[in-house]
């Protein structure tokens, strides 16, 4: 029994680990303020994008993904279908939780709607919480660290080569996700890679089919 | 009275499935083109994917999509593979996108002989009109929450598909319209076997 006790902590201690570092700016950059990377939504839009699921280096998966985000309610529409239209996952997310309209298997598995609406709210949404630090990493890249509201990190990140990556941290430093997307352009969300981290962990590759601004109907005056 | 003014006329008698079988035994091969229409509450209009479809007596099917997302399903004596694109080529998918193609296309190589009566996980209706439209509504709970209904409807001319129209809910259906279709024109046995 302290052998299991040992190697469940050690197992811990391993899933944990140190947020990288952020530095002051050099003393070339700190003439200009550090700005934070925005590549993230600012008016409810609708995304089409082919989705590329792949595990251990090849694809195991292609689907077709809707999206619709709304950056001022945070609130988001998914669904997941076949190349030949069959919809396998449809689920609304907000501030009173996930909805799921549709699930079938694999699809229906507990905490699949959860994970995927995170994800999603990673990729399209400025992150909830306070801006606890900026500067730069050893590499130069400039980053923003936000502390989230239900635990964890988030580093937005601005590279050399004008791309954005978003990377979230469990609450003990443990690297769970990356966003890979193409920076502050309006092509911020033509490819985006999600990379999941861990032993089971998972990339999916969203490559934009069309999108459109999505502009809600006034209520019908009485 | 009113009932009888617009309902049209319906009959479901086994004379007009075996009809319907007796017209499409004269169908060897078939090949068409296809737009498939994916109406949803989440999309402001419909998804558009087109692709080539092919058919061969008594069950060789091929059905590629080309755009937005390439994807091949071959089936065949029993077998059904579905192909993904992969860095750069086509691979077998494992996965259970395969195993569904294969319920489906299992009728639909029936629906090809004109077997529409004969899968007891479905009731089937016939309508005479323009075009024979066949109504098939999911007996059991299997496709409990999957399909509401699938119509068909059949060229009266040569007896060949011209639309597959699947309803999933009131909310979303897939409409797939088949064009440039010819009848009894030789294929190429490889196109049943080869995905590059």
């Amino acid at each position: 029994m302290k052998g299991l006790c040992f190697l469940i902590s050690v197992f811990l201690l391993a899933s944990c680990a140190t947020l990288p570092a952020i530095q002051e700016p050099s003393s070339a950059h700190v003439k200009e303020p550090i700005l934070c990377p925005f590549p993230f939504l600012q008016e409810k839009t609708r995304f089409i994008h082919t989705i590329d699921v792949q595990a251990a280096g090849q694809t195991k998966a292609v689907m077709i993904g809707v999206t619709v985000a709304d950056p001022a309610s945070r609130m988001f529409s998914c669904a997941i279908m076949s190349t030949e239209g069959m919809v396998v996952f449809e689920a609304v997310a907000g501030s009173e939780g996930v909805k799921v309209i549709r699930a079938l298997p694999p699809f229906d598995k507990p905490d699949f709607a959860r994970n995927m609406m995170d994800d999603m709210e990673l990729i399209f949404l400025e992150p909830a919480g306070e801006l606890v630090e900026k500067g730069v990493f050893v590499s130069g890249d400039v980053v923003c660290r936000r502390r989230q509201e239900q635990g964890g990190w988030v580093d937005v990140v601005a590279g050399h080569d004008g791309r954005v990556q978003i990377r979230r941290y469990s609450e003990c430093g443990a690297l769970k996700r990356t966003v890979n997307m193409d920076g502050n352009s309006r092509d911020a969300y033509k490819t985006i890679e999600l990379r999941s981290a861990g032993w089971l962990g998972y990339s999916l590759m969203m490559t934009l089919i069309e999108s459109e601004m999505v502009r809600d109907m006034p209520p019908v005056q009485k | 009275m009113f009932y009888l003014l617009i309902s049209p006329v319906w009959s479901v008698s086994a004379d007009d499935f075996a009809k319907l079988r007796k017209d499409s035994a004269r169908i060897s091969t078939m090949t068409a083109d296809f737009v498939q229409k994916k109406s949803m509450k989440i999309l402001s209009k419909p998804l558009i994917s087109n692709g080539k479809f092919y058919y061969a007596a008594p069950d060789s099917i091929r059905w590629e999509y080309s755009k937005p997302l390439k994807s091949v399903v071959l089936s065949g004596k029993g077998q059904t593979k579905r192909y993904i694109p992969s860095g750069g080529k086509m691979v077998e998918d494992k996965t259970g996108g395969a195993k569904a193609m294969q319920i489906v296309l299992g009728d639909v190589a029936g629906w090809m002989n004109g077997k529409y009566d004969t899968n007891p996980a479905f009731t089937a209706t016939i309508r005479e009109g323009n075009d024979t439209m066949i109504t098939m509504t999911p007996t059991g709970k299997n496709m409990a929450g999957m399909i509401e209904k699938i119509e068909i409807a059949i060229s009266q001319k040569n007896a060949s598909v011209k639309s597959v129209r699947i309803v999933e809910s009131a909310t979303s259906e897939t409409q797939i319209d088949f064009q440039n279709v010819v009848v009894n024109k030789s294929i190429d046995p490889s196109v049943f076997q080869v995905v590059q």
